[in-house]
């Protein structure tokens, strides 16, 4: 079966996340699907499987157009998804989940032995050994994984797209799933792997799309026509918009903010040397999994440091909790996940700001509603956060405001060390770039800030270092020299690098 | 001033419309009952057989659903409201009984033992992890064996003989029973202050205080609290042993009301506890809650069984009128919220 979306277009309240991207899949070739992260391959894939519907542009299965109305009908139409995300139910065994959405029934009860047998069925597919009745719960991640695809597979699939399947698997496993993967296209399937890790797509996809801002700028391509830097271009992309925002003077000599000496921590992280001046952006690379939430985690006092010192303006410090780290150090974290974690979006935004300097206002436990008013209204002016009135719940601004409301509070809170994670994701460009220039103006100011960010053009445009983790090591740190497409060549390499050989 | 959700009435683009705000309608709701009872009944309105007792009651579950509240907030549940009142009564009667130490004492002895039983309980559910529902569940089913063991223990049945001095008077009087020169008080029995002080001190705690805020923000986002350098442990302990504290308090009205220290206090301090909160638009999954409308739901709530009371309803009628009325307000409530969600405001 042949797929092919065209002029795809969605747009979310303050994003384009795809303006006319193509994809076109043939049976029995595997097509990666490539673009850093926020190019639009997730909306890509969720409208194929009919969990988003496009604002414009069509999808055609063998030339016939399609409309899918939900993921079951795309799953119908026989385009089956393994998503990033787990989405078996851990207390059903493995025959159930994998017969859930057309469950097999007699007198209007689930016919136990069918149901068994269409799982093994979709099983031997894979070839894999497991036995349909093992609680789902009690399998290794890689074998859960197997088991979405044997899922996906379970209605008549002709198209599998598998979204980063080898996120979470050992290199092994990965390569088992890939045997599995050749055997599907010999078979006639067609199989869209989107993956950010490039190594395995050199080795098993054949044709190519990439994606930036929302386009597509390799359309269906033959992947050996490439090399693996071309492909870095493309994604990357050469006419980047920079934000010129000036180098600032970051005074070297003097004791860093925050220093890292050896730092291992109950994470896995080993050994890692990281300083963060005071006046200072430091960029912390890596992909997604590469362990750097997890660092920011631990500087907090959430995650265990096993080993190494944490100094902070020269003062070996052991923290440990958030309030502590406000309290005593003024470190500020602005977590990646703002409306799960940065937010209260129930609450009204005056509460959101203050949240972190009830403690300094508050006269006998009590907290003057004035002294309150006059911080956060200062702090929502200077971030230029546009608001009706304090009492709007923060749920209701968009997502850039958002965003410097989770930044407001830290600000408010007197912190001279912030720790920002990923504080652009989904952000329109226009209010990217406002906050970039808000985020270097609060170094000139002498902060000290660690951005976190798998943004490559974002770190270039901010850091004044950049520092590369990758499997919870720090892989080097680089003077960023502002120039993209030397930094991007040069971060690139870091992060595939081989690891140096270590004695265990 | 007491209400301590976002204000409903505020923000004019993009928020709530004045007729989603839940206390108007309360209000509305509570005079059309009155208005009611005292046409089919005039005898709704007798200051002595009515009003009075009306008032006394009100004042204890006003207590009551407080205590609940004061949970609600974090999104927790207080199974045990009725054990630690029974547990503060008897703290409450044994010192008395032992110490003979005045009416004040007694009472603050009650309110500190159910507030330490209180914060057990937030210690427990912090320390385990264990959803608050269970805890607490489990704490009242011990607190009943431990109760009765307890009465019998140190009583010589299931009561304590003896009763500070002033209990008579709680009971029995009103402030029109005092009187300077020619000018007596007004008929409203004395539980009434001590309600009213609970009231302005829970609202003043949920609005102007740091640990009320904090408590709320844990209630309404707990990671994005921790993330937020509150103590999130502390405060779930703190909002417990609020809520212990406050049960202890009805539990002594409720003792001051009945005349006696007695083993079955608290027995009928559940479903009420609930009732009240939710009535007056305090969520179940925390973040927000509503000190007046509490007192609305509970004035609405005791309103609606003195008046079938007087229409002569049996008390199962009663059960069965109270239960309905609570579904049907909390569906109106439901459907309130999804119309002013259509109209713009996020979920």
């Amino acid at each position: 079966m042949t797929l092919l979306a065209e002029g795809l277009t969605k747009s979310f309240p303050g994003v384009r996340a795809l303006s006319g991207a193509t994809l076109s899949v043939r049976p029995g070739s595997v097509h990666a699907l490539l673009g850093e992260n926020g190019a639009g391959k997730s909306t890509l894939v969720k409208i194929l499987t009919g969990v988003y519907r496009p604002d414009a542009g069509r999808i055609l299965l063998d030339g016939a157009p399609m409309r899918f109305g939900s993921p079951l009908e795309a799953l119908r139409a026989g385009i089956g998804v393994v998503h990033q995300e787990r989405n078996l139910v851990p207390e059903f065994t493995v025959a159930e989940n994998i017969a859930l959405q057309h469950l097999p029934r007699r007198f209007g009860l689930v016919d136990r032995a069918r149901m068994r047998a269409e799982a093994r069925r979709c099983l031997d597919l894979l070839d894999l050994d497991l036995d349909p009745d093992t609680r789902v719960g009690d399998l290794s991640v890689a074998q859960a994984q197997l088991v979405e695809i044997a899922k996906a597979l379970s209605v008549d699939t002709r198209v599998l797209l598998l979204d980063e399947p080898t996120a979470s698997l050992t290199g092994d496993e990965a390569d088992r799933l890939y045997r599995i993967v050749a055997r599907l296209t010999a078979t006639g399937h067609a199989v869209v792997l989107v993956s950010h890790k490039l190594e395995e797509v050199f080795a098993v996809a054949d044709t190519v799309t990439v994606l930036r801002d929302g386009h597509s700028v390799a359309e269906a391509q033959p992947l050996a026509d490439y090399t693996r830097d071309q492909i870095v271009d493309l994604m990357v992309g050469r006419a980047h918009a920079a934000v010129e925002l000036g180098a600032r003077t970051v005074d070297r000599g003097a004791v860093p903010a925050l220093a890292l000496t050896g730092v291992s921590t109950g994470h896995g992280h080993r050994d890692l040397d990281l300083t963060v001046a005071k006046g200072e952006i430091v960029g912390l690379y890596g992909l997604v999994g590469a362990g750097r939430t997890e660092l920011a985690r631990a500087l907090l006092g959430l995650d265990t440091i096993t080993a190494g010192e944490v100094a902070v303006h020269g003062t070996p410090a052991r923290i440990t909790s958030v309030g502590q780290a406000l309290g005593e150090h003024r470190i500020g974290y602005v977590p990646e996940d703002r409306k799960g974690e940065g937010l209260f979006l129930e609450q009204p935004i005056a509460r959101n700001v203050g949240v972190t300097v009830w403690r300094r206002l508050s006269r006998a436990g009590l907290l003057p509603d004035r002294a309150e008013r006059d911080l956060v209204a200062r702090y929502t002016d200077l971030l230029g956060i546009r608001l009706a009135s304090p009492r709007q719940l923060a749920g209701q601004l968009s997502g850039g405001n958002q965003q410097k409301v989770s930044l407001a509070k830290w600000l408010a809170a007197d912190c001279d060390i912030l720790i920002v994670d990923e504080p652009t994701v989904g952000i329109d460009v226009r209010t990217k770039a406002a906050f970039h220039e808000l985020l270097a103006g609060l170094a000139a100011q002498g902060r000290a800030i660690l951005l976190i960010s798998s943004d490559l053009p974002e770190i270039v445009t901010l850091a004044d270092r950049i520092a590369v983790m990758a499997d919870r090591r720090i892989r080097g740190t680089l003077p960023n020299t502002r120039a993209y497409d030397e930094m991007a060549q040069r971060v690139i390499r870091l992060v595939h690098a081989p690891l140096p050989q270590e004695v265990r | 001033m007491t209400d301590a959700a976002p204000p409903a009435t505020s923000a004019p683009p993009r928020s709530l419309p004045l007729w989603a705000n839940p206390r108007i309608g309360l209000v509305v709701l509570l005079t059309a009952l009155v208005a009611l009872f005292a046409t089919l009944r005039p005898g709704f309105l007798n200051t002595y057989l009515t009003l009075v007792p009306l008032q006394a009651d009100i004042s204890v579950y006003v207590v009551v659903g407080l205590a609940q509240l004061a949970v609600l907030s974090l999104g927790h549940m207080n199974m045990a409201v009725g054990r630690m009142a029974a547990f503060s009564a008897f703290a409450a009667g044994l010192v008395h009984d032992r110490f003979d130490v005045s009416l004040p004492v007694a009472l603050l002895a009650g309110m500190a033992a159910a507030g330490l039983l209180g914060a057990l309980a937030g210690l427990i559910i912090t320390a385990t992890g264990v959803n608050s529902f269970v805890v607490t569940l489990a704490l009242d089913f011990a607190l009943i064996g431990l109760v009765s063991l307890l009465y019998a223990e140190f009583t010589p049945g299931v009561a304590f003989a003896g009763q500070p001095d002033g209990m008579a008077q709680m009971r029995a009087d009103t402030f029109a029973d005092y009187c300077v020169g020619d000018v007596c008080g007004p008929p409203i029995p004395l539980q009434v202050p001590f309600a009213l002080v609970a009231v302005l001190l829970v609202g003043l705690v949920f609005r102007w205080s740091r640990v009320g805020r904090e408590v709320l923000m844990v209630g309404a986002n707990e990671k994005a609290a921790k993330l937020s350098g509150i103590p999130v442990r502390a405060r779930i302990i703190q909002a417990h042993a609020l809520s212990g504290v406050l049960a202890g308090l009805a539990g002594f009205l409720l003792a001051a009301s009945n005349g006696a220290f007695s083993a079955s206090i608290g027995d009928g301090f559940l479903l009420p506890s609930f009732l009240a909160p939710v009535l007056g638009g305090t969520l179940l999954v925390g973040g927000a809650v509503s000190v007046l409308g509490t007192v609305l739901g509970t004035a609405i709530v005791q309103v609606i069984y003195k008046g079938l009371n007087l229409l002569q309803f049996q008390v199962d009628e009663l059960k069965l009128y109270i239960g309905l009325i609570l579904l049907l307000a909390l569906s109106l409530d439901r459907v309130r919220h999804v119309v002013a969600e259509k109209r713009g405001v996020p979920a």
